[in-house]
């Protein structure tokens, strides 16, 4: 259990499994609520979700590491995003609560 | 054209015959009798009077099969024949073929050689704007049962704008750069009527000993005094626009890509119905710019509560919060249009939501029923102060925010809502989303602010894109908006013989004339005015 505490795992409708970095995935408020304490994806560290696809959560995934990795720059290149995943990505963004909102609540 | 006649079936072969057999076969000595021969005759005539058959092949004849007298009459004299089908010898019945009729010459609507030929039909006229050849077809008797579909291919225009149209297509071929399309009772220009403009080239004069010159076109396009609601879009293209005269319209706004039209020498937008301008319009008005003569009232523009000025603090907000770069150097004396800060409101933070997060809150500008009324004056906030709303200091403070991250990543949703506007489906994408929301129970209200943001994402890049003014980045997704007052004058530089610049700014119409709102915009909830003299309200640093 000793790399559950770093990595955790995000599958997807189909199957897929995604492992990435926990501080990474925390950008997402969705995720973070997932693994606080007492809920079973906090102990395992896997993250099931039904709604997305495969090639969607691995979008969303990559998203998770482009933003780790840039957290602290400034004037970042933008991430490409395929056209025909447009749609579902607003949807998913909105689920995972990566849009541009304040967290008023929670003065972490 | 002459079909190649077609040939007879030629008879089977006996199948007794064997292939195999390769012996040499003898020459016949004698030549047949042509009278035995079981070909049908082949003759050719020069009869069709159709002018096409001599313009396009040349002068070929055409030939028939089988004899004279088997020849329909009627089949070979008229282009009209010619088009329905090939001349093949018509079955030869056992019956006693009917007495063919003596041909007439009468007058054939369709044929070339009776008719006069229309100037727009000639083959040899290659103008891009043939009407399709529907008209030729039209002449046909009228007893024709097919009713002609009329050009579905071309979309019909109201009247005035096809006046707009005619006028455009005079401007282009001729090479004239005054568009007057003043006066027409416009109320809307349908997207790509305007675009023909950026090629309008104009006619070097060439004359003898002058050095041939290719200047670039200085486009003047004259659209007052008509009923537009909407800025015509299609004008930020027009990249060597000169004059643009939108005087005495509806309009409610000025589109951001106006920062485009470097080139822009005049600007009358007079008698509007505008609030505000965009922040971007600040890029014509600065010193170097090209801009001479800016007409802008009356309009009915947002007012400030009055303010004591303060021009010390002006100039350090600005300095702090713009970051401007080096002033374009003037070379001896510069005269041009700038503008003078007076006074900035309060910022409204907003979310990717649109849900507001500040006490103070801008005006309706989309909603065309708040806009019609007047508006209250607009609160002022000093420059040496920076009110932080109350409850948000700690998101400011949180590096996760995506709220309070002005230069780093783009969040998700901004990244792919902005995919779906440059898929350029973004309506499509928008009711879709709407639809899902519908169908969806339970977390159906989710998708209706996704759709909005879509909207939203695809109204601003429609009108030419929006800048951070802060950070200048591009972004789609506002989320801190203010207002600066700024006084609109002339500013004089003259350059002395130190280098020194010595500057003279007198406001259009004198001082009574007030300060005009430009609407600035931030891409973050950082993007935000920083406050002047060090006296610090929190929340930026």
């Amino acid at each position: 259990m000793a790399d559950a505490c770093k990595y955790i795992t995000l599958v997807s409708s189909d199957g897929y499994e995604f492992v990435v970095l926990r501080d990474a995935a925390l950008v997402s408020p969705t995720i973070k609520g997932m693994l606080r304490s007492q809920f079973t994806e906090a102990q395992t560290g896997r993250c099931t979700f039904p709604e997305f696809s495969g090639v969607v959560l691995e979008k969303v995934a990559e998203y998770f590491h482009y933003w780790h990795r840039n957290r602290d720059r400034e004037d970042v290149p933008d991430m490409e995003i395929p056209v025909e995943l447009c749609l579902v990505l607003v949807q998913a963004a909105d689920y995972f609560n990566l849009d541009a909102r304040p967290s008023l609540r929670d003065p972490a | 054209m002459a079909e190649e006649p077609e040939e007879p079936t030629l008879p089977r072969l006996p199948l007794s015959v064997p292939f195999s057999d390769t012996r040499k076969r003898l020459r016949s000595m004698e030549a047949p009798p042509p009278s035995t021969s079981s070909d049908p005759a082949v003759f050719s005539s020069d009869d069709d009077p159709a002018l096409d058959n001599y313009q396009a092949h040349g002068r070929r004849k055409r030939r028939y099969v089988g004899t004279w007298f088997d020849q329909q009459p009627a089949s070979s004299d008229s282009a009209l024949g010619d088009e329905t089908g090939p001349n093949y010898p018509p079955p030869r019945r056992n019956r006693a073929t009917p007495k063919p009729k003596k041909r007439e010459f009468r007058r054939q609507l369709d044929s070339g050689v009776w008719m006069g030929t229309d100037g727009a039909m000639t083959d040899t006229d290659d103008s891009v704007d043939l009407e399709p050849p529907t008209a030729r077809l039209s002449l046909l008797p009228p007893h024709d049962p097919a009713p002609l579909p009329l050009s579905p291919a071309r979309p019909r225009f109201p009247d005035e704008e096809q006046a707009a149209i005619n006028m455009i297509r005079r401007c282009v071929d001729n090479g004239i750069e005054d568009v007057d399309l003043s006066g027409l009772r416009l109320h809307c220009l349908s997207r790509g009527i305007l675009e023909p403009l950026s090629h309008i080239a104009p006619i070097p004069n060439v004359t003898k000993d002058v050095a041939f010159e290719q200047k670039d076109a200085e486009i003047k396009v004259f659209l007052s005094t008509n009923l537009l609601r909407t800025f015509p879009l299609d004008l930020l293209n027009v990249e060597h626009l000169t004059v643009l005269s939108l005087r005495h319209n509806r309009l409610t706004r000025i589109p951001p890509g106006i920062g485009k039209l470097k080139n822009l020498q005049t600007l009358n937008v007079a008698q509007n119905s505008l609030r505000f301008f965009p922040s971007e319009l600040l890029a014509l008005l600065r010193k170097g710019g090209k801009l001479s003569s800016f007409q802008f009232q009356p309009n009915p523009f947002w007012t400030p509560v009055a303010v004591p000025p303060d021009n010390r603090g002006a100039e350090d907000y600005e300095t702090r919060t713009f970051n401007p770069g080096p002033t374009p150097a003037v070379a001896s004396r510069w005269i041009g249009l700038t503008t003078r800060l007076q006074a900035r409101t309060p910022v409204e933070l907003t979310d990717s939501a649109h849900t507001s997060y500040t006490r103070f809150v801008l005006p309706q500008t989309t909603n065309p029923a708040f806009a019609a009324r007047r508006a209250p004056p607009l609160e002022l906030e000093p420059f040496r102060q920076l009110a932080t709303p109350r409850g948000l200091h700690h998101v400011l403070a949180d590096a996760a925010s995506k709220v309070a991250q002005p230069r780093g990543a783009k969040s998700l949703f901004e990244l792919a809502v902005r995919a779906c506007v440059r898929s350029g489906q973004a309506d499509w994408i928008a009711a879709e989303l709407r639809r899902d929301g519908e169908v969806g129970e339970g977390e159906g209200c989710w998708s209706a602010h996704l759709a909005e943001a879509v909207d939203r994402a695809a109204d601003i890049q429609r009108q030419g894109g929006l800048e951070c003014a802060v950070c200048g980045r591009e972004t789609s997704m506002p989320l801190a908006r203010w207002v600066e007052f700024r006084q609109v004058g002339q500013l004089d530089v003259l350059v002395g013989p130190e280098g020194v610049e010595d500057s003279r700014f007198m406001g259009l119409g004198g001082v009574s004339e007030g300060a005009v709102p430009f609407m600035m915009v931030g891409c973050s909830w950082r993007c935000v005015p920083v406050a002047a003299d060090g006296v610090d309200g929190g929340g930026s640093g």
